[in-house]
């Protein structure tokens, strides 16, 4: 079935036919993770694949129906088989293996999770070490096998469905809305929402800040939590592209708080010692690696890469570098089945 | 006065003497005193009248042309040439900023020089223009302001950019992000704005300067005073049998000298003007044009990079495609339009150039779009910047030494050509009232003597 699937795929990503038969490829194999016996045998012809993606339509379809109502963000993923994770023939990993690099969206302007260090010229983090991992996972090596694509949290969920991406690492909130267009790796970070202010405000939490101008980026978690945040007047959400714009404004005085995952605040703190974070956490924020719904072997694959990273230490040793210490310990894979 | 050697006069003098037809010859003298002296002095007056007349219009034509010419040199030009450096400056700034935080690492020394002499420049030029006498004049005036307010903001952001990026925070491409839209929406129009009303202010001054109706009268005038000067000495020669009238000679010939040179100044004047203009600033402007576009197309390059999308469709990638389509070459474009602008001029070399280079350029650009789009980033970077034969900064940089190249000599051939033709009419105003005196002191002189032998 896999076999079939890749020849499939290989007559060119870019065309429409290859682009079904992708769909195909992961609904075909989604089936298969649930159980049907419908599939293709090696050398399948592309009727025979849509055929096979026809018979368990219905069965995917019921599959999913049955995970929404009682969504669990933190328990939505794929389990990966056992063992370490392999690139199988056919898959989207050796599809992957084939361009000779994985295409990351990632942030370039979230310090110490995701950013383009000026000094090197180089992505770093603690989002792009689980980038890393992946490719390294795929190729044995990451260096030179990563292109990186900086995009704005906006990005994130429409670069992913039409595959201009084939991962998205950026502090990103698996949430019951997103799962609905995206598939999420296991919880690779736990994040809390607060709120930044300068130094010398008086403002304790965003219930302190009604009536002001509060800033995120567009496409975030925490521009719908501001615009719907329960206080009166209403917060004033200032929408920008990127969290440090949101610093810019705050440092020129055009907004008096910035609000999103602590994980976030701290990387802008950091580069402005005259803000401070304050309140208390609210609004667990689960941080999951996004990857389109019709690659599902490609999920498993990097849950597997996630359990490795947790087992191995290379999840502490990210941590410390990019978080800091104390090291907690690493989220509990929780999957769907 | 009244002596005279002349033999007209002596015949005339003889009358008085034939006392024995003194009624007869009373009646004649009566009539002739009635009809000649009487006409010479209605003449006398005519001519004196029309020689000042024509002395206040040639000088009032000269004053016009030659005042408009040199505002084309020496006010319009300079602040036209202002704006356009502005402009160039302040694109070019942006540009460098761009480009100089691409690598990663230290930025290089000549870059940030480069950024700092194309800052200050503008500041200068600003300043320069504003006391000119720009900020009196409206549109300018607006601009200028707009332009001396937000310099210092936009340098003030590069530089927090600068220190930013010098910790390693990523704040700093979010400031370099915010200086860059203030200069692309706020300066960057007003540069463009000033600019384009300085050029039209200097095409309306040319035209002032190159302008055919006014001269047109004047020297018809002058030609009917020529006139008016033979037949006023024909009829004085009928009349009185003398050939010439050494008075009424010297003031046509005045006249002539005069009405010579006005037009010889004004054929000069208008011929040098026209080419500065052709040659000069029309070359000048369209090089301009396409060398701002050139910058900006390149600042879009680097910031494809820096953003690093690699999207094919990201904003940075079709703001490229859409200025390099504005460039060309092709029908209407700016590369075209002023490869046609300077042919046959001192800038001719330099738009040929351009022309082969921009396309040696967007050659580059393509590889470069082609490494980055493969996940060689780095190979991007290192061709944006690089100065090899086939890198897109090698490339770029020859493009715009092109420009250069091309409006240096545009300018010069404009300087020479403008200044040559305000030249021409130096000397020619007091030298036109010089004239028309001699021709009313050669007039009043001339009829004078004629109408002393009647006494």
């Amino acid at each position: 079935m896999r076999t079939g699937a890749r020849r499939v795929s290989g007559n060119g990503k870019r065309s429409a036919a290859a682009r079904a038969a992708a769909i195909l490829m992961g609904t075909v194999l989604l089936a298969g993770a649930a159980g049907c016996s419908a599939a293709a045998g090696p050398g399948a012809s592309l009727t025979q694949v849509l055929d096979a993606a026809k018979s368990s339509g219905a069965k995917r379809t019921t599959t999913h129906t049955q995970v929404t109502p009682a969504c669990d963000p933190t328990a939505a993923s794929l389990r990966p088989p056992p063992g370490a994770p392999r690139v199988t023939a056919g898959s989207w990993m050796a599809h992957i293996q084939a361009r000779h690099y994985l295409i990351a969206g990632v942030s370039a302007s979230s310090f110490n999770f995701g950013y383009f260090n000026p000094i090197d010229g180089q992505f770093e983090g603690f989002d792009i070490d689980m980038i890393k991992a992946v490719a390294a996972a795929i190729f044995g090596t990451p260096d030179g096998h990563i292109q990186y694509k900086a995009i704005t949290d906006d990005e994130r969920q429409p670069d992913v469905m039409n595959g201009t991406v084939d991962i998205v690492a950026e502090t990103m909130t698996i949430n019951c809305k997103r799962l609905k267009f995206l598939d999420f790796s296991s919880v690779y970070f736990e994040a809390n929402t607060r709120v930044l202010v300068l130094k010398n405000s008086t403002a304790t939490s965003l219930a302190s800040l009604g009536g002001q101008k509060v800033c995120a980026t567009k496409g975030s978690t925490s521009a719908g939590i501001i615009s719907s945040y329960p206080v009166t007047p209403r917060l004033v959400l200032v929408p920008v592209p990127q969290f440090t714009d949101c610093l810019v404004k705050l440092q020129q005085g055009q907004i008096a708080a910035i609000s999103t995952d602590d994980a976030i605040l701290a990387g802008l703190r950091a580069q402005d010692p005259f803000t401070k974070v304050v309140g208390p956490p609210f609004d667990p924020q689960p941080y999951g690696l996004a990857i389109s719904k019709q690659h599902p072997e490609f999920v498993q694959f990097v849950n597997a890469v996630l359990a490795q990273e947790r087992a191995d230490n290379g999840w502490a040793t990210s941590y410390k570098k990019w978080v800091g210490t104390p090291v907690p310990a690493p989220p509990v894979a929780q999957y769907a089945d | 006065m009244a002596s005279t050697k002349t033999a007209a006069g002596a015949a005339v003098g003889a009358g008085p003497a034939a006392g024995g037809h003194a009624a007869a010859v009373a009646t004649r003298r009566f009539r002739l005193d009635r009809s000649t002296p009487g006409r010479l002095r209605l003449l006398l007056g005519v001519l004196v009248l029309l020689s000042l007349a024509w002395g206040a219009l040639a000088a009032f034509t000269v004053n016009q042309y030659s005042s408009a010419a040199s505002s084309v040199v020496a006010v319009r030009e300079p602040l036209s040439l202002d704006a356009q450096q502005i402009y160039h400056d302040l694109s070019d700034a942006n540009d460098t900023a761009a480009t100089a935080f691409l690598t990663g690492g230290l930025e290089q020394p000549a870059t940030r020089q480069r950024y700092l002499a194309d800052i200050q420049a503008a500041g200068t030029l600003i300043e320069t223009a504003t006391a000119q006498g720009g900020a009196t004049r409206g549109g300018a005036s607006k601009d200028l302001a707009t332009l001396s307010t937000n310099l210092p903001i936009y340098a003030g952001e590069v530089e927090t950019a600068r220190a930013d990026i010098r910790q390693g925070f990523p704040l700093g491409a979010a400031y370099l992000r915010e200086a860059s839209d203030l200069m692309r929406s706020t300066l960057l129009p007003a540069a463009n704005d000033m600019y384009a009303a300085e050029n039209a202010s200097l095409s309306a001054t040319s035209a002032q300067a190159t302008g055919l109706p006014f001269v047109i009268v004047t020297i018809a005038v002058g030609l009917a005073i020529i006139i008016v000067l033979a037949r006023a000495s024909r009829w004085l020669r009928r009349r009185t049998h003398r050939v010439l009238n050494s008075g009424l000679l010297i003031a046509a010939a005045a006249a002539v000298v005069s009405l010579a040179w006005l037009a010889v100044a004004y054929t000069g004047a208008r011929g040098d003007l026209l080419t500065a203009q052709s040659h000069g600033s029309a070359p000048v402007e369209a090089l301009a044009r396409a060398d701002i576009t050139a910058l900006q197309a390149h600042a879009d390059e680097s910031i494809t990079l820096i953003d690093n999308g690699g999207d094919p469709n990201g904003a940075d990638e079709k703001a490229y495609q859409r200025e390099k389509s504005a460039l060309g070459p092709g029908p209407g474009t700016l590369l075209t339009v002023a490869e046609t602008a300077a042919a046959g001029s001192q800038a001719s070399g330099g738009a040929t150039a351009a022309v082969r280079d921009a396309q040696a350029w967007y050659a580059a650009h393509v590889h470069l779009r082609t490494l980055d789009n493969s996940a060689d980033h780095t190979a991007a970077v290192e061709s944006a910047l690089g100065s090899g034969p086939n890198d897109a900064g090698a490339a770029f940089t020859k493009l715009s030494a092109d420009f250069a190249t091309g409006i240096t000599a545009g300018q010069a051939t404009f300087a020479a050509s403008a200044s040559a033709g305000a030249d021409a009419f130096t000397g020619l105003e007091p030298a036109v009232i010089a004239a028309a005196l001699v021709m009313a002191a050669g007039c009043a002189w001339g009829l004078s003597r004629r109408l002393a032998e009647y006494r």
